[in-house]
């Protein structure tokens, strides 16, 4: 790692950044941008599971973002300012949509189905090695309540008590939602393990059942 | 499959219950251990496990994707239009530091001469000769003859731009020497540029994007003079 890409320096630069663009200056912004543009978009992208609303949502968060970053005073992580915004970006554009398929209040089911798995059959591991790319398109595949807290948990890092405060929801449930979403994705990956021919699943790593 | 093997796997049922009972606490982090005893016993439960443990660690390490590149356009549009990008930044000027505040009135002094070039050279020449020329035959031939106009040496043109050079040269040593030598760069680019297209508008008057090319030379001169002044006079 070269001296100026230390976190110690990468926060001086980005405070550099801030500070410019507070003044208005395009060049900060922009970095600004290219800073945090990957990580946004992957956000919104893994949120709708679509690329246009990616693009319309990302756009909408970096606009509020610069809008308001003449009132950041610092008191907080910046990238932190940042992705919380994302967030409430996203989830405000999918309540407006009416996507909330799965309610986080509803009572916790989870326990009432048990795990599926295949009895007298050797139930090998699902995956030698889960491929990124198919998990990425797995979670797209989930309903927006669990592919929310999922997302929001197990890929940001968010705890339990902020998804509870940023969705509304109570941290039991936010837990119940998670574990159902995982279950959801190991059988959304079954599936396709299943469906792919022998010598595909063989080339990409994948051990379905037999 | 056996009926000795279906006999074996019916009793573990029960515990294979209690496994997914504590299962989600597990993945958590809570403490289950139930959950890893029961999953070195049970090949099945063991899967599961093993599933939902490499989904997690997976899941922190997704790739991240690329927006398109228009997306920045239409931001920096967006913010130009809102006025939150204060002052466009030419792209010359992004190596330069920048003030902190315009210490003088010379800003205003090169809008009125950026004006007054831009007016001189889009408005036809003073030979009412090609004007009537140029403006013969159709309806709105004013643009077209505006656009074609030759350019003809003009006094209040060359001693303004003379005035801020000469302003500039005065002032010039007080600069530091790197910017003074941006400075020098940026204005010898200019003046090639200048000689280069007014060359071409003189061999080819309806050349129009040499006329373009010239008119912008003459703006970004302007500025650049307008720059080096605000930085003398600090």
């Amino acid at each position: 790692m070269s001296a100026d890409r230390t976190p110690a320096n990468k926060a001086v630069s980005e405070t550099q950044l801030i500070a410019r663009a507070q003044q208005g200056d395009e060049a900060a912004f922009e970095a600004l941008f290219n800073t945090h543009k990957r990580r946004v978009y992957s956000l919104c992208l893994r949120m709708t599971g679509d690329t246009a609303e990616a693009e319309d949502l990302a756009q909408e968060a970096f606009l509020q973002l610069f809008r308001k970053i003449s009132t950041f005073r610092g008191e907080s992580a910046f990238t932190t300012w940042l992705h919380r915004l994302v967030v409430n970006v996203v989830l405000m554009h999918l309540r407006k949509k009416g996507l909330q398929q799965v309610s986080l209040d509803e009572p916790d089911g989870s326990r009432e189905e048990p795990v599926k798995r295949d009895y007298g059959e050797d139930d090998h591991r699902l995956l030698g090695s889960v491929a990124r790319i198919r998990l990425a398109r797995a979670i797209e595949s989930l309903p927006h309540g669990y592919r929310s807290v999922f997302i929001l948990h197990d890929v940001e890092g968010y705890e339990h008590n902020e998804i509870a405060q940023i969705m509304n929801c109570s941290i039991g449930n936010s837990k119940s939602q998670l574990h159902k979403a995982r279950l959801k994705l190991r059988e959304l990956l079954r599936e396709e393990a299943k469906n792919l021919a022998p010598e595909e699943s063989e080339l990409s790593g994948l051990d379905p059942e037999r | 499959m056996s009926d000795q093997d279906n006999e074996t796997t019916v009793p573990e049922r029960a515990a294979c219950r209690e496994f997914e009972r504590g299962l989600a606490s597990y993945l958590e982090g809570g403490a289950e251990p139930s959950v890893l005893a029961h999953a070195k016993q049970c090949p099945y439960c063991a899967v599961i496990l093993a599933d939902l443990e490499q989904i997690r660690f997976v899941s922190h390490h997704l790739p991240q994707e690329e927006p398109p590149a228009r997306l920045w356009a239409n931001i920096r549009a967006h913010l130009e239009a809102e006025g939150i990008i204060r002052e466009p930044v030419p792209a010359w000027r992004r190596w330069l530091p920048r003030p902190a505040f315009f210490p003088s009135s010379a800003p205003l002094g090169a809008l009125a001469a950026l004006a007054l070039f831009a007016a001189t050279l889009l408005v036809p020449g003073r030979s009412m000769e090609n004007r009537s020329r140029l403006n013969a035959g159709t309806a709105g031939g004013g643009m077209v003859a505006a656009s074609v106009a030759p350019i003809g040496p003009d006094e209040n043109l060359t001693r303004t731009l003379s005035e801020m050079e000469e302003a500039y040269r005065s002032r010039e040593s007080s600069l530091e020497p790197t910017i003074k030598a941006a400075y020098q760069r940026s204005l010898a680019s200019l003046d090639a540029c200048i000689h280069e297209c007014s060359r071409h508008c003189e061999m080819e008057p309806g050349n129009t994007l040499a006329r373009q090319y010239l008119v912008r030379a003459y703006q970004t001169k302007a500025e650049v003079l307008a720059s080096a002044l605000e930085y003398g006079g600090r």
